[in-house]
C-alpha cells in the first residue's frame, strides 16, 4: 500500500460494477444456473412424488435411455418443434409481414385507417394469454361458439366442429389462438421498420421502373431483414419455451396427440408425480434451446456490443 | 412522393378497388378486436343474455358476484406480486444496462451474453426443481418466493430492451457529467433516468405484463386459494363441466384492462424498444 492511503482499495468504478451487476447475477444464478443443476442431478434419479423429502435412488442415465426409446418422445418432439414452433412462427411473421404492407399502403394512409389499425392492434397484444384461451375455447365451442354459428350460417358445414376436439383442426385451432395473441407486436414491429424506411428509395425504384413485387423484393425486404432476424429469433424461443397456450387450450388433448415438451416436463412432473423423468425431459429441452440460444447470441449480442466500438 | 404518382396510383386502383381495400382492412381490424371486446361486452350483460343475438341486457352484477366471491383477494394478491417484482426487476435492470451500454470491464461479453441467455431459457424446466426447492425450504404459497421468481423471469428482457433504449442517449451527455465529478450512480438515477424515462416505463410494462399473465409458476407454487393470482382465478370458474360464464368474462375483462390501459399510450415506446437497432430511427 502506498504511504499516502487516500487510494482506496476499490475503484469507484469498480464499485459501481459491484452494486450495478451482482444483484441481476445473484438472480440469475439463484434462479436459472442452481435450479438447473439441481435439475440435471434429479435427471439421473428416480424421484418421485412420494420421495419427494427423502430423495430419489441413482439411475443413471436410464431416464434419457426411456425417453429415447419410446415413441411417444417422437411424438412429442414433432409436435414442439414443427407444429408449435415452425409453423406457428411462420404462419405469424407471414401474416405479420402481409398485415404491416397492407397498412402501409399508400391506400389506408389517404383513408387515415394507420393510426386506428394502430390502436386497435394493441388490443390482442395487452390481452393476457389466459384471456385469450378462454375467449378463444369459447369462440370454438361447438355448441356456444360464434365461429361454429357463423360457418353454419353461411352454409360452409352442416354440422357443428369440435375443434379443439378432433385431430384434423386442433393443431390449427391452437395455432390460430397463438397467432391472434401474438400477431399485433409482429405486425407493430415491421410497420416501425417499413416507416423508416426513405421515400426516395423507392421512388428511385418506380423510376427505374421496378415492379411492385421487385420493388418489395429488392427494397423492402431487405430493409425489413434486421427486424425480421430479431422477430423470428424471440418468436422462435417465445413458442418453443411455452407452456400455457397448448396446456390450458386442449391440456395436450385428445389424447395426447398435442402434446409439447413443454407440457410433457408438467405432465411427467406434477401429474405422474415422475419427476426424475421430467427432468430428464427438461434437460433435453434446455439442451435445445441452449444450441438454440447460441445462434440468438451471435446475432444479437453481436450487434449490441459491437456497434459501441465504432 | 410527388402528386404525379399519387393521380397514377388512383386512377390505376379505381375508386372500388380502393373500397374494397379499406372494407377488407375494416374486416381484418374487426377480427382482430372481436374476442377482447366481446369479452367487455359479455361481462356487462346478464348470464342468460350473454350468448343471445340481439337480446341485450345490461348489467354489472357479475362484477357484483365476482368480487363478492372473494375475487378482490386474488385482484390485491396479483397487484402486489407484479409491482413489487416490477419496481424491483426495474430498478436492478437500468444499473446492469447501463453497465453494460457504457463502462468497460473484463469479461463484458460472456456477462452480457449469459443475460441474454436467460430470455431463451425454458422457464418448465425450472419449475420442478424450483418447487422442490421451495417445498424443503416451506416457501410454498409465500408471496417473497413469488417476487423472487417474477424480479428473475422480467430481469433479462428488462435488460436486453434497457441497453437498446441507452443506445438511443448520447454518451456525450454523461462524459459531460463524469468530468463535472458525478459517480456512475448519479450519473444513472440523476441524467439518464430523467432522459430515458419513457424507455424505462415501457420497459416496466414489458415486465408488467410478462408477470401479470404469468400462469406456470403461479400454478405450481400457489396451491391455496387465497394466495392465487388473478389468472389461476380466472381460469378455476372455467371448470370442466360448470363454467360460471358471468365470473369468467367478469374476471377476464379486469385481468385484460390493467394492461391494456398502460399499452395504449406507451404503445409507441414498446415497439421501438423490441426491435432496437434493427429499427432504423
Amino acid at each position: 500500500m502506498s504511504q499516502s492511503g487516500i487510494r482506496p482499495l476499490v475503484s469507484p468504478e469498480r464499485r459501481f460494477l459491484l452494486v450495478a451487476l451482482l444483484p441481476t447475477f445473484f438472480f440469475l444464478l439463484c434462479f436459472y444456473v442452481y435450479p438447473m443443476v439441481f435439475n440435471i442431478e434429479t435427471s439421473l434419479t428416480d424421484l418421485s412424488l412420494f420421495g419427494l423429502r427423502r430423495g430419489g435412488d441413482w439411475v443413471g442415465v436410464e431416464n434419457y435411455v426411456e425417453i429415447f426409446r419410446s415413441g411417444d418422445f417422437r411424438s412429442v418432439l414433432w409436435n414442439t418443434i414443427v407444429w408449435l414452433t415452425i409453423v406457428g412462427v411462420s404462419v405469424r411473421i407471414l401474416l405479420g409481414l402481409a398485415l404491416a404492407f397492407l397498412l402501409n399502403s399508400p391506400v389506408l394512409k389517404r383513408w387515415r385507417l394507420q393510426t386506428l389499425a394502430r390502436v386497435l392492434l394493441i388490443v390482442p397484444w395487452a390481452t393476457p394469454p389466459v384471456v385469450a384461451i378462454v375467449v378463444w375455447r369459447w369462440l370454438l365451442d361447438p355448441r356456444v361458439g360464434t365461429i361454429n354459428s357463423v360457418l353454419m350460417a353461411v352454409g360452409i358445414v352442416d354440422q357443428p366442429i369440435a375443434f379443439l376436439a378432433e385431430r384434423l383442426w386442433v393443431w390449427p385451432a391452437i395455432i390460430t389462438i397463438i397467432t391472434w395473441n401474438t400477431l399485433p407486436l409482429v405486425t407493430l414491429t415491421f410497420m416501425a421498420s417499413l416507416q423508416s424506411l426513405p421515400d426516395e428509395l423507392i421512388e428511385a425504384a418506380k423510376i427505374d421502373g421496378a415492379t411492385r413485387w421487385q420493388q418489395i423484393r429488392y427494397v423492402y425486404l431487405p430493409h425489413l431483414k434486421p427486424a425480421i432476424v430479431v422477430v423470428v429469433l424471440m418468436s422462435t424461443f417465445w413458442t418453443f419455451n411455452n407452456f400455457v397456450y397448448v396446456w390450458l387450450t386442449t391440456g395436450a388433448g385428445p389424447g395426447l396427440y398435442t402434446n409439447v415438451m413443454a407440457t410433457e416436463v408438467y405432465i411427467q412432473a406434477f401429474i405422474n408425480g415422475k419427476f426424475g423423468f421430467s427432468a430428464a425431459t427438461g434437460v433435453i429441452m434446455a439442451t435445445i434451446m441452449t444450441v438454440f440460444g447460441l445462434i440468438y447470441l451471435r446475432v444479437i449480442a453481436e450487434r449490441e456490443l459491437a456497434e459501441e466500438r465504432t | 412522393m410527388s402528386p404525379a404518382f399519387r393521380i397514377g396510383e388512383r386512377l390505376r386502383l379505381g375508386l372500388l378497388g380502393e373500397l374494397a381495400i379499406v372494407l377488407g382492412t375494416l374486416a381484418i381490424l374487426f377480427v382482430i378486436v372481436y374476442p377482447t371486446a366481446w369479452v367487455i361486452v359479455a361481462s356487462l350483460k346478464t348470464p342468460e343474455t350473454m350468448f343471445a343475438t340481439g337480446r341485450w341486457e345490461f348489467t354489472l352484477q357479475n362484477y357484483v358476484t365476482l368480487l363478492g366471491s372473494g375475487f378482490w383477494r386474488n385482484i390485491v394478491n396479483s397487484l402486489v406480486l407484479c409491482i413489487v417484482a416490477v419496481a424491483i426487476s426495474t430498478v436492478i435492470a437500468v444499473n446492469a444496462a447501463y453497465a453494460f451500454s457504457r463502462l468497460r470491464f473484463r469479461a463484458k461479453r460472456s456477462l452480457f451474453a449469459s443475460v441474454l441467455f436467460g430470455q431463451t431459457f425454458p422457464w418448465i424446466v425450472l419449475v420442478t426443481p424450483v418447487f422442490i426447492l421451495c417445498a424443503r425450504l416451506g416457501l410454498l404459497n409465500n408471496p417473497l418466493s413469488m417476487i423472487f421468481i417474477y424480479v428473475a423471469v422480467s430481469l433479462p428482457f428488462s435488460i436486453y430492451l434497457l441497453v437498446g433504449y441507452l443506445r438511443a442517449i448520447p454518451r456525450s451527455l454523461d462524459e459531460a457529467a463524469i468530468i463535472d465529478g458525478a459517480s456512475h450512480l448519479q450519473i444513472v438515477w440523476k441524467i439518464v433516468f430523467p432522459i430515458m424515462l419513457p424507455g424505462i416505463v415501457a420497459t416496466a410494462t414489458y415486465a408488467f405484463l410478462l408477470c401479470w399473465s404469468e400462469y406456470l409458476f403461479a400454478l405450481a407454487l400457489l396451491t391455496q386459494d387465497n394466495m392465487k393470482t388473478m389468472p389461476l382465478a380466472l381460469y378455476a370458474y372455467f371448470g370442466e363441466n360448470t363454467t360460471e360464464w358471468g365470473n369468467v368474462m367478469a374476471a377476464s375483462a379486469l385481468t385484460t384492462l390493467p394492461t391494456l390501459l398502460l399499452f395504449l399510450p406507451l404503445q409507441q415506446y414498446m415497439v421501438s424498444g423490441l426491435a432496437a437497432g434493427s429499427v432504423k430511427q
